[in-house]
């Protein structure tokens, strides 16, 4: 009688935490491994989640983008050029070592040393120095105010120590983040635990585990055979339509921080004048673009700022698409089909022009195919160009070499990160080499003033002359999906940079 | 024969270095750097210059060539510039899994086909002809990577049965785990290796089951056989020691090259099973540029070629009594 009372009690037992052993693990399905895992030096998307989990930073975004406090306490601006972080007490790296002020002067001097190659070093460069005041406290001076900085100071910090005692970093990362690098089997996959020595304790999911699949397809059947747990973009549009309509799976499709825009070359003698700009940019169909090519996952784009921003406004447009307006608009500027073949000509010259893009993305080749029938309807003979990522970029538009380019900008945290090195005069991506001294102006007005306000109106007032003259055309903002298993043990918050503390019991 | 197999790896050398030269005149004329790749949009000219110059891109291109060779002779395949590591270990970490993929899909095409080709052989114009001939036809013409996606979709996503993606324990591994008692990891290796393998033996099977009918047909016609058979032998005995062993020999160099193109076909079928090999790690170089492990690769995948073909050439030896080597 008692062992069976023994037994039954094991029994319950085990049902009882049965079902909180469960699960785990969470398996997460992603398109490309990651380069590297040092923090400063990431440069693929499942490198920044991943890093995300392995590292923490001065301070964490939230999903909504709002900056709040991470590794950091609390901080002050005591001027516009000055910022003061105060860490918190105790902080340790999952390693076990203290993480002190050190450590940050280390992360952010290292980023900002030209030598150190970091991909992002331009987003920090108005950082003069990065001081340590006491082991708990750190003094960053900025050449100028520079409002975007906070966006950014969720770079993860690295330990001093190790890094410089020639650990590698780069392939065993160790770092304060809520997770640490259980083992990376390159090609394959990349697993996790929790680190209980991060600061906020472990996080509910012991385990996460990131499975490489490059092939979109393959991705999202292997998440329906329940290999995986969770997927996210880049997803297929049409199998976005099938996961969405399945319930076993949930959800979350929100505007991501991306966009896909047109880059005009202002350099170019036919394209100089902004009117000529604002033709061919009434020659572009976003609505058939965006709803039979991206399958209405991503969504028309009026202008240079995102709807999630505290600076859009809905009120700034760019020219929607009009085949007769534009064919009017070529006439006025004396692009007229004088002898009658179909092509508009300006003293014997046809109107031609090469529209390009890159061949890994089929979306965009797909759209730069169906512009050029859009653009041949009203009489321009428009010829494509399409070539991989590493010709089109270094040999082609980075050199300026361009005339109408279909390129993307991710991760806008901020309107500064879309607009102020591509379109001040001379910026470093300025590839269309268009100058204007008044946007130059209140770009600079939007990065240096700290009140959000003024900001917003600097950027809505350069945003209204952008859509103008025209140096870029946004064509889409791009869709954020994430699909879940519905058996997750953890509520799932996702945040349109497709970071994962949401997944793991974090609130983001 | 010993000084047959020595000249055979000596000419291996001229060979490698002419795949040198050409790999790197091919990656000379491509556009794009790994610099600008390394460094992603968001980096300005002077930076990706900068780099540039520390990965001495801006160096002559006879420099570059004479570095690598130098490097070549002291055993140096160079290190990637994307990961950060040794291509030697980064491709020695991949080629486990890229030829025990190669080497599950060339046994079930060999079984497959030889069974095949030899069922239709015996029954020309029969009913069985005719399916094994079809289904030949259709493995030749089927692109893997729909193929791949269809039995992904009908024994992964419908049925369950086997695991949709990754790889298991390595096989050797997983073999001594079976034999040290746990022969649940063995189950578990080979439930993923089924997929893809079968997938990328589709189009060899077909090849070679319409090879070895071929041949077969042609060797039913020849007058040893009918001797043999006039001599008194039975079917099954004039089947296999006269007309399978004749047929066999031009199979057998096909499966030998074949071998080599699975290795490159591999390349789809790893992207879509996710399997951790050489042909996924060459996609990925090729798109960054990353100059060393593309050299690295090339190099790796042609001295398995030399040696396939090598092994090939003294099976045949052995297999035919006729052709002696010297």
């Amino acid at each position: 009688m008692k062992k069976l009372l023994l037994s039954t009690t094991a029994l319950l037992f085990a049902l009882a935490i049965g079902p909180a052993f469960a699960q785990e693990t969470i398996v997460v399905g992603t398109d490309v491994d990651a380069g590297t895992l040092d923090s400063r030096l990431t440069r693929d998307t499942t490198a920044y989640r991943v890093a995300d989990l392995i590292y923490s930073g001065l301070v964490h975004i939230t999903p909504q983008l709002e900056v709040v406090p991470d590794l950091a306490e609390s901080w002050e601006t005591p001027d516009p050029q000055t910022f003061i972080f105060k860490l918190r007490d105790g902080l340790k790296f999952s390693d076990g070592t203290p993480l002190t002020a050190d450590d940050v002067v280390y992360t952010y001097t290292t980023l900002l040393n030209p030598d150190f190659n970091a991909p992002m070093r331009t987003l920090y460069t108005p950082i003069r120095s990065v001081e340590k005041v006491d082991d708990m406290t750190v003094k960053f001076s900025l050449d100028a105010p520079y409002a975007p900085l906070l966006s950014y100071l969720d770079l993860g910090i690295v330990p001093q120590e190790l890094a410089e005692g020639g650990h590698d970093i780069a392939t065993q990362p160790v770092g304060a983040g809520p997770m640490k690098l259980t083992s990376w089997n390159r090609g394959a996959e990349i697993a996790l635990e929790a680190n209980p020595e991060y600061w906020g304790g472990a996080p509910r999911i012991e385990k996460v585990t990131l499975k490489i699949i490059p092939d979109n397809s393959a991705r999202a059947q292997a998440f329906e055979a329940g290999d995986l747990d969770v997927i996210q973009s880049p997803l297929s549009p049409q199998d976005i339509s099938r996961l969405a309509g399945d319930d076993r799976f949930g959800n979350a499709i929100m505007p991501g921080l991306g966009v896909t825009y047109i880059n005009f070359n202002t350099k170019d003698p036919l394209l100089s004048d902004p009117k000529m700009r604002q033709a061919f940019s009434m020659l572009v169909d976003q609505q058939t673009i965006v709803s039979d090519i991206y399958q209405d996952v991503d969504k028309v784009a009026s202008s240079v700022l995102l709807p999630s921003s505290w600076a859009y406004s809905p009120d700034i447009k760019q020219p929607t698409f009009n085949i007769e307006g534009a064919v009017a608009l070529f006439n006025e500027l004396g692009w007229t089909d004088s002898n009658g073949d179909g092509i508009l000509d300006k003293d014997g010259n046809k109107l031609t022009v090469t529209l390009a893009t890159h061949s890994e993305d089929p979306n965009r080749v797909q759209t730069i195919e169906f512009l050029q029938a859009m653009f041949s309807q009203a009489g321009v003979d428009a010829k494509t160009q399409i070539t991989d990522w590493p010709s089109f970029s270094t040999n082609y538009v980075q050199k300026s070499q361009h005339q109408i380019a279909l390129l993307g900008w991710l991760n806008i945290v901020d309107p500064d990160r879309l607009l102020f090195s591509q379109l001040t005069t001379g910026g470093s991506t300025n590839w269309g080499g268009y100058s204007n001294p008044k946007v130059d102006e209140l770009l600079q007005k939007g990065r240096s003033s700290l009140d959000q306000q003024e900001r917003a109106a600097a950027y809505q007032e350069a945003a209204k002359i952008l859509a103008e003259e025209l140096p870029y055309f946004i064509v889409s903002y791009q869709g954020y999906q994430l699909f879940y298993d519905k058996e997750l043990p953890t509520e799932v918050t996702a945040t349109p940079r497709g970071y994962l503390r949401g997944l793991i019991g974090m609130e983001n | 024969m010993i000084a047959y197999l020595i000249r055979r790896l000596l000419l291996f050398i001229p060979m490698a270095m002419g795949m040198v030269v050409v790999t790197f005149g091919l990656l000379l004329i491509i556009p794009g750097d790994p610099a600008s790749v390394l460094l992603g949009q968001e980096a300005s000219p002077e930076a990706i210059e900068r780099l540039r110059d520390s990965l001495g891109l801006n160096d002559p291109w006879y420099v570059r060539l004479w570095d690598y060779f130098a490097s070549l002779l002291s055993g140096d395949l160079g290190t990637s510039i994307f990961q950060n590591q040794p291509v030697a270990t980064i491709i020695l970490g991949r080629l486990g899994a890229t030829i025990e993929l190669a080497v599950a899909a060339l046994v079930i095409a060999t079984v497959l086909g030889l069974a095949m080709g030899v069922v239709s052989a015996m029954r020309q114009g029969s009913i069985i002809d005719t399916i094994t001939m079809i289904f030949a036809q259709l493995g030749v013409s089927m692109p893997v990577y729909w193929l791949s996606l269809l039995l992904m979709l009908a024994f992964a996503v419908q049925l369950g049965w086997l695991p949709a993606i990754g790889r298991g324990m390595p096989l050797p591994e997983a073999f001594w785990a079976a034999i040290t008692g746990r022969p649940q990891a063995l189950m578990d290796s080979l439930s993923h290796l089924l997929l893809p393998a079968l997938a990328l033996s589709a189009t060899p099977a077909a090849i070679i089951s319409r090879l070895t009918r071929t041949s077969m047909l042609e060797m039913l016609r020849e007058d040893f056989v009918r001797t043999a058979y006039a001599k008194g032998l039975r079917r099954p005995r004039v089947i296999i020691r006269h007309v399978l062993r004749n047929a066999l020999l031009p199979v057998l160099s096909v499966i030998g090259l074949r071998f080599g193109m699975l290795l490159g076909g591999a390349v789809l079928t790893e992207s879509i099973f996710a399997w951790p090999g050489l042909g996924q790690l060459t996609i990925t170089a090729i798109s960054q540029r990353d100059l060393p492990l593309i050299q690295g690769i090339v190099l790796t995948f042609a001295l398995i070629f030399a040696l396939v073909n090598l092994l090939v050439d003294l099976l045949y030896a052995a297999v035919d009594p006729r052709v002696r080597l010297g």
